[in-house]
């Protein structure tokens, strides 16, 4: 039976090629998307789950302001280093607890050299205190965990790092010289270990992981801090609860102790909102709560709405057709059910149709994933793979659970239509009433177009807001402008000033694609602000080339500029006072007070996404730019000809540092970096979009096909009476068109909503379009207008004589 | 084998009630061939259907093989299709996507027949029929009669002990018609299965012997032949 039931399927698609095609390639499209996207997912939720034991590592939060885009608290991974000795004093059941290097993308890596070998830049060379090993649990193929990090000066690297040095892993002993920044005279660390690359992506992902000593201690000085991350390693079980109220608890008393030393007021400290915090959580949980960015759940949202929406669009073409070709298929279930056949034989076997297809689909999308795998990598920057996934069993698993739904959802409804037919209307022959399901196709269809039309509207919008913020004044003169990842050096920016075409050398804290954002809150007029800091060199604004709105930027002429001169953007100037320049501001600290005067005010200038409005903002110059080492040296230069200046760059800094490569990027290339990320998503609704609208139309397409045959006799009948035929072409047009008008009365709310939440996260933004509304309406309705005409001339134009003989 | 007491059928449109069948009552014993004729419109398909079980009489009561089936679960009914009961349609009714020979296996899988078995009581059906050669075509490449000795063979696959055929022969010219009705009357005479057709030629009806007369849903005369 199952035999030939599978053969009577298979005969029957092959009768129907066209749809049949449409259906499966349609659900192979369908499918593909969606299985893209739980690689994706698999990938996101595999991490750090390469050794059983990580499920009692831990990573220590602080909740703190610093170094974040938007000048609030938030849970920090970057904490106080002292936290390590904090949480290993105070928790029982902490058996180690490293601190190591935070990722810091802006860090262009660090240079390695191996006996005579040119120096190479290694990225995620991390710093760390002997118990890194004790928390993470590495599986070592030279050395091992007790003795690699053992005494200080050691480095411990990962395989494919080992071959690439020195091209093979036996390297236990042997030494290779580092150079952390471009004068540091470098170090001398031996190789005490090499780790294989764990199965899974990891948080802490290393190249190689170093014990220099400075992660051994803390700063002597209690006002000093140094940033690093803490990851602790927990005996059996804790209940998390409990142990963030401990580590509460122990950081308040901590944190009392210390700003009692430092004669700093607690209350005074956290107000208006702000509270200590530190607490621990779980590595599972880490890679899903990312501390300032969204997380890659919240990102891929929008993602997983759409594909399976995509999903849905391909499952509803299966359905109309399916359910629409039932007319055909009508007889043969009569004569089935006379024959002996129950409903659950039938219903079977129209499920096991669906399933065939879906089978196909399957199978083709199986093809697909791995035809654009590759480019799917590239765009989203990561190394997914399908038969190399370690999770390969879960995979196919997941894709077995994929196939049984869509064949449910797909075949399910038809086959039960089907299988429901009353024998006695097809032996009676008038089986025509095939109308049977139209209903339910008529809403499918709706459904269909209003994701179509939502989609269509999305792209509308999205391209405006797209072209409005690439249009927008930055507020600075991003061409011409360089930035090299290096800190500011007075006698080496000397030099490059000498090159010809460089116009200005400078340096600040804050740039696009490297900003540092430190709050201080002033006092003016006896009202307390709270603004954003920046450092800058005496010519840095000039650099920049920002615009100033009312008094002066920094010059060399006035003395005053590098001692209580600042200038003001127009945001601060709207919290101070909206005529500010010659003003002056308290800064007031425990015991001293500064006083500060405004010199001038400049326009606000991005230098984060256009997501995160313009913090206000204090430039002030310290002499030198000396303490602005946030490794920005920005370069304007007078004219295009910019790479001949920048090879000039280059071999001024091979002479004064050797060892150490230099590394820069262009403010344009910064732009687009931060550009990037909404211009990716747009990029995959685009994609998305077409291919939805194009599987509803091929999807209406064979519809009005099956309609328009079914409604031969009718045609035929008309035009015998007289019907002309543009008439019966607008006859057929008819129905549909009301369903897609329908369908765009339905959108265009939820592309509204839809849209319009998209849109809020920009702090910049268009106000909501009419346009992309009238055009996809415009748009849906000629398209599905021309669709349906074709197979509606056809009928139309069809000599009457043939459909009425074959009755 | 079939009891009818005072079936009547109608539907009710807009409150008006109009009947199809009144007042049926009549016995069909085992072995007979009863030809049922009348006018267009008579309620001849829908008598057949009722004692097909395709179509419930409004009221009245039906005995078939001594048990009451006048309103049956799905169950029974298909029960009764897959042991007892073979229909022959005047559209033929095969299924377009199977073979000659899948068509005829279609009810000997539903009744769970052995496979040895369907293929010897396929074998002799095809040789019985001289369609031996078309077994493996499919319905479209045959000729009117050629489809409706499939669709009788694949009525009489389920060794039924009756048949009813509603204008089996309403499709076909007059040669092809009478080389049925022959089958007919053999497979009554021969293997004494119960036949009731439904047919609008005396020619025809002849071949039976019995005649059952109906007009507007009555039944006007009951014939011996
Ligand atoms: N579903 C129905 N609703 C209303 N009337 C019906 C229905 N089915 C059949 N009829 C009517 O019943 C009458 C008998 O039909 P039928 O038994 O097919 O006649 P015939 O003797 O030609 O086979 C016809 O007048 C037909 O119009
Ligand atoms: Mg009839």
């Amino acid at each position: 039976m199952f035999k030939l039931n599978l053969k009577i399927a298979w005969r029957n698609l092959w009768k129907n090629k066209v749809y049949a095609a449409i259906n499966i390639g349609g659900l192979a499209l369908g499918l593909t998307a969606f299985v893209l996207m739980l690689l994706y997912i698999n990938h996101e939720e595999s991490f750090d789950s390469w050794s059983p034991d990580l499920k009692n590592v831990y990573q220590i939060r602080e909740k703190h302001d610093f170094f974040t885009p938007d000048n609030k608290e938030h849970w920090q991974d970057a904490v106080d280093s002292r936290m390590a000795a904090l949480v290993k004093e105070n928790i029982p059941q902490a058996i180690a607890v490293t601190r190591v290097d935070q990722e810091w993308d802006w860090n262009a890596g660090y240079s390695v050299k191996v006996r005579h070998a040119d120096p190479v830049m290694i990225q995620k060379v991390k710093d760390a205190d002997s118990s890194f090993f004790s928390v993470f649990d590495h599986q070592f193929i030279q050395g091992n965990t007790e003795t690699a990090l053992k005494s200080p000066k050691s480095i411990v690297l990962k395989e494919s790092i080992a071959l690439k040095l020195f091209g093979t892993t036996k390297v236990l002993g042997k030494t290779l010289k580092l150079v952390i920044w471009r004068n540091d005279p470098g170090q001398q660390l031996t190789v005490t270990g090499v780790v294989k690359e764990p199965q899974t992506p990891q948080t802490v992902g290393f190249n190689a992981i170093m014990r220099t000593g400075e992660k051994d201690k803390d700063p002597d000085n209690i006002t000093a801090k140094h940033y690093c991350q803490v990851y602790a390693k927990m005996y059996g079980d804790l209940d998390s609860v409990s142990l963030n109220k401990t580590l509460q608890q122990v950081y308040v008393k901590a944190k009392k102790a210390s700003f009692a030393k430092q004669k700093i007021n607690y209350n005074d400290y956290y107000k208006d909102g702000k509270t200590p915090g530190l607490r621990a959580l779980q590595l599972a949980e880490v890679h899903a709560n990312p501390a300032i960015h969204l997380s890659w759940k919240d990102k891929l949202k929008p993602v997983v709405g759409i594909s399976i929406f995509l999903l849905l669009v391909s499952v509803i073409n299966f359905v109309n057709l399916a359910t629409a070709q039932s007319v055909n298929r009508a007889k043969e279930v009569g004569v089935k059910k006379v024959l002996g056949s129950n409903k659950h034989q039938l219903l079977t076997q129209f499920l096991l149709e669906s399933a065939l297809q879906s089978v196909i689909a399957l199978f083709l999308c199986v093809v697909l994933v791995e035809v654009v795998l590759p480019a799917f990598n590239q765009h989203f920057n990561v190394t997914l793979s399908f038969w190399h996934n370690p999770r390969l069993l879960l995979m196919i698993f997941q894709l077995v659970m994929l196939f049984v739904v869509v064949t449910l959802l797909a075949g399910f409804y038809p086959s039960w239509v089907l299988s429901n037919y009353n024998p006695v209307s097809v032996l009676k022959g008038n089986y025509a009433n095939g109308l049977k399901g139209t209903a339910i196709r008529n809403v499918l269809v709706v459904f269909q177009f209003v994701i179509s039309v939502t989609f269509i509207i999305a792209i509308g919008v999205m391209y405006q807001q797209t072209k409005y913020v690439s249009n927008k004044d930055l507020g600075f003169d991003k061409g011409n402008l360089i930035n090299i990842r290096t800190n500011y050096e007075e006698k080496f920016a000397e030099r490059l000033r000498k090159i010809p075409g460089v116009k200005y050398i400078a340096t600040t804290t804050q740039v696009m694609g490297n900003a540092f954002n430190i709050p201080e809150e002033i006092t003016y007029k006896d009202n307390n602000i709270a603004l954003n800091t920046v450092t800058v060199s005496m010519d840095a604004l000039q650099a920049l080339g920002v615009k100033v709105m009312q008094g002066r930027i920094f010059a060399k002429e006035y003395k005053q500029d590098t001692v209580n001169a600042v200038v003001i953007n127009e945001s601060a100037a709207k919290l101070i006072d909206k005529y500010p320049v010659g003003k002056l501001y308290d800064v007031k600290s425990d015991k001293e007070k500064y006083t500060f005067q405004i010199v001038g005010v400049i326009k606000d200038y991005h230098n984060e996404g256009f997501d995160k409005a313009v913090l206000p903002t204090i430039y002030k110059v310290t002499h030198l730019g000396g303490t602005s080492m946030t490794n920005n040296v920005l370069v304007r230069f007078n004219s295009e000809n910019s790479a001949q200046i920048i090879r000039k760059i280059e071999a001024e800094w091979k002479v004064a540092y050797p060892n150490y490569p230099m590394s820069y990027v262009t403010m344009n290339d910064s732009l687009n970096k931060v550009l990037e990320e909404n211009n990716r998503f747009m990029n995959m609704i685009v994609l998305f979009s077409t291919i939805s609208v194009s599987l509803s139309l091929l999807g209406l397409f064979a519809l009005s096909t099956f309609v328009a045959k079914r409604r031969t006799k009718e045609v035929a009948v008309r035009k015998v009476l007289g019907a002309a035929n543009y008439e019966i072409i607008n006859l057929l047009n008819r129905s549909f068109l009301i369903l897609v008008i329908i369908a765009n009365v339905i959108s265009w709310p939820i592309a509204y909503i839809l849209i319009k939440k998209w849109l809020d996260a920009f702090a910049y933004r268009i106000d909501m379009p009419v346009l992309p509304f009238i055009v996809a309406t415009v748009v849906s309705i000629t398209i599905a207008i021309l669709t349906v005409s074709i197979q509606a001339r056809k009928a139309a134009t069809m000599d009457p004589v043939t459909a009425l003989k074959y009755e | 084998m079939i009891e009818l007491k005072n079936i009547e059928k109608y539907y009710a449109n807009k409150g008006v009630k109009s009947y199809i069948l009144r007042h049926v009552t009549t016995t069909i014993k085992q072995g007979e061939f009863v030809s049922i004729m009348g006018p267009s419109g008579a309620g001849k398909s829908t008598l057949l259907n009722i004692l097909g079980m395709l179509e419930e009489p409004t009221y009245g009561t039906y005995e078939f093989m001594g048990e009451n089936v006048t309103s049956l679960n799905e169950r029974k009914r298909i029960e009764l299709y897959r042991n007892h009961i073979g229909f022959v349609f005047q559209a033929y009714h095969l299924i377009d996507e199977m073979t000659v020979y899948e068509n005829i296996e279609a009810p000997l899988l539903y009744k769970k027949v052995g496979s040895a078995e369907r293929a010897s009581r396929i074998a002799n059906l095809l040789d019985r029929f001289n369609i031996v050669a078309k077994k493996d075509l499919f319905p479209n490449q045959l000729s009117g009669g050629q489809q409706q000795l499939v669709g009788i063979a694949r009525a009489l696959a389920a060794q039924p002990s009756i048949i009813l055929a509603d204008e089996p022969t309403g499709n076909l010219q007059s040669a092809q018609a009478e080389e049925i009705m022959q089958l007919f009357q053999k497979l009554n005479k021969e293997d004494g299965i119960t036949i009731i057709q439904v047919t609008h030629s005396e020619k025809n009806a002849e071949y039976g012997n019995r005649i059952l007369h109906i007009a507007d849903g009555v039944v006007k005369g009951d014939v011996q032949v």
